[in-house]
């Protein structure tokens, strides 16, 4: 029986470090992705992220620890993996010579497609990236979004069972990322996982199942974003929306319980609660003073932190 | 397979990027150049002997360039990531790239020794007989020299961090490692040619085995 078999993950890291001379980039990672799953992985610049992708993927060996993929240990069984796996590094290169054409052709022979259905396979990714009027160009001619995109096509093109994705969102324009979002997702959804790193927190929201928060080489959490927030109290803030706005609201400042009052918006009240009130006796009292004040209540709401927020939580807390 | 995939691969880089063109038509053209702009060197010289000595000193120093920078190159800009993480043998990569450099500059050699041939048949109704003789020899030699050459630019290419220590490197010792093949030349040995080739199939193995050795540990 392999590890992965085991231990239900396509992807196991345990107790991965690498070490740089004196620079210990990465210190006992582990972690596990199940198949479908979409893994989000951030932290701040320098955190470790792509020497972890780049020791996934076989193009770096961890200075300890195992490392298992599809029941293959890495870097050992890396020619087994890396029929399985498509991957898109952060600053995707190409020599620039090739035509978007040539590089697409090039990659998919050398992963094993053969030339009567690499045709339609490139033609098929380069519609689902929107780059088909672009196919004869050269890659040095294409924008650096285009180019990212190029690099999503090479690593979309054999129908890859691990995608790992090294910042894919970055440089590229807001339709490009809700596209490329969405590409993610239909993946998932056809049973590809996907593992990718990203700094760009709301698109991590969007679109992981499971979340790895990484600070200076150690793993801070594992998670989905509702068992990340759950590690910290709710925030004792409540959102207010109002149908009606009698402007007798202030008054309420004075109730037991409330520490202070904000008018974000118009119709919309933010109540910040003291940290030792009793919540649910606060929230009664608020939507009783609300309505005898004249207020009508449209929604009424706990603020849930955002993956900013719990991320900043473990960043500086941690 | 992956092997043949990416000679060809290189192959069409170098067409497409045009360095095909210089090599095979600046070479030959050097020659030319040089035989018109250098009268010092007499019309008593064979254009056949010129061919070979130019082709000799040159076609050796342009691979190991060639190879060092390329590899340097797209080492230094991650271009090796998108072929590392396919099902392909590391070695391949840069043996590809040696094969098809070394495909290019024999081509080279063989148009401008050719064109010397031409030109020796048509000014003096053909090269002297002692030149004849000896070409095949030169042909060998040059040969010789120039994958060796190659080879050393292979592991130059592999080991030097940067493209300028690299060009450096390849100046400081390419070019002294490139003139082994010519010991048996230098050595009163009968059958020179036959030693002369199986000296720079040797050295040039030995230098492509560490090259591949290299790579093969290399952290990306």
């Amino acid at each position: 029986m392999t590890m992965s078999d085991k231990r239900k993950g396509l992807v196991v890291l345990e107790g991965i470090s690498k070490r740089y001379k004196d620079l210990l980039a990465l210190d006992n990672v582990s972690f596990e992705i199940e198949e479908g799953e979409i893994f989000g992985y951030i932290g701040p610049n320098g955190a470790g992220k792509t020497t972890t992708i780049k020791i996934m993927v076989g193009l770096l060996s961890q200075s300890q620890g195992t490392l298992y993929i599809g029941g293959h240990p890495m870097p050992e069984g890396r020619g087994e993996v890396h029929k399985m796996l498509g991957y898109l590094p952060q600053d995707v290169a190409f020599q620039e010579w090739r035509t978007v054409d040539h590089a697409l052709s090039t990659f998919g022979r050398l992963s094993g497609l053969e030339k009567n259905e690499l045709e339609h396979r490139i033609k098929d990714v380069l519609d689902l990236v929107d780059l088909s009027d672009v196919r004869h160009k050269k890659i040095a001619e294409l924008s650096g979004g285009m180019t990212q995109k190029v690099g999503l096509a090479q690593a979309l093109l054999h129908n890859p069972e691990l995608l790992v994705l090294d910042e894919p969102l970055a440089g590229l324009d807001p339709a490009s990322r809700y596209e490329v979002k969405k590409i993610i997702k239909d993946l998932s959804k056809r049973g590809t996982t996907v593992f990718f790193s990203s700094h760009i927190l709301s698109d991590v929201q969007d679109i992981a199942t499971k979340i790895g928060i990484l600070n200076r080489g150690c793993i801070m959490q594992v998670g989905t974003l509702d068992e990340l927030k759950s590690h910290f109290p709710i925030t004792n803030d409540i959102d207010i929306v109002l149908s009606r706005d009698s402007g007798r609201w202030k008054k309420l400042k004075s109730l037991k319980g409330v520490k202070s009052l904000e008018q974000p918006a118009p119709n919309r009240l933010l109540v910040h609660l003291d940290s030792e009130a009793d919540i649910n006796k606060t929230i009664h009292n608020l939507i009783q003073g609300l309505m005898k004040l004249n207020c009508r209540i449209r929604s009424f709401a706990p603020v849930s932190p955002s993956l900013d927020q719990v991320y900043l939580q473990y960043i500086e807390g941690g | 397979m992956s092997l043949s995939l990416l000679f060809k691969d290189e192959l069409k880089g170098f067409y497409k990027s045009k360095v095909m063109i210089f090599l095979w038509v600046g070479i030959p053209l050097m020659t030319v150049l040089l035989r018109l702009w250098s009268p010092e060197t007499g019309e008593d010289i064979p254009f056949t002997a010129l061919s070979a000595i130019i082709v000799s000193s040159i076609g050796g120093t342009l691979g190991a360039v060639m190879l060092t920078v390329s590899i340097v190159n797209e080492k230094t800009q991650h271009v090796y990531d998108l072929f590392l993480i396919r099902p392909i043998k590391r070695r391949n990569l840069i043996i590809s790239k040696f094969f098809a450099v070394y495909t290019c500059i024999v081509i080279a050699s063989v148009l401008a020794l050719s064109l010397g041939l031409a030109i020796d048949y048509f000014s003096m109704g053909g090269p002297p007989e002692v030149v004849l003789e000896n070409t095949l020899g030169l042909l060998a030699l040059s040969l010789s020299m120039m994958v060796v050459s190659s080879s050393a630019g292979v592991l130059i290419g592999v080991a030097a961090p940067s493209v300028l220590v690299g060009a450096i490197l390849v100046i400081y010792g390419g070019n002294q490692i490139s003139a082994l093949p010519m010991l048996p030349t230098m050595l009163n040995i009968s059958n020179q040619v036959l030693f002369t080739i199986i000296l720079g199939v040797v050295l040039s193995s030995i230098l492509l085995s560490t090259a591949v050795f290299l790579f093969n540990k290399k952290q990306f």
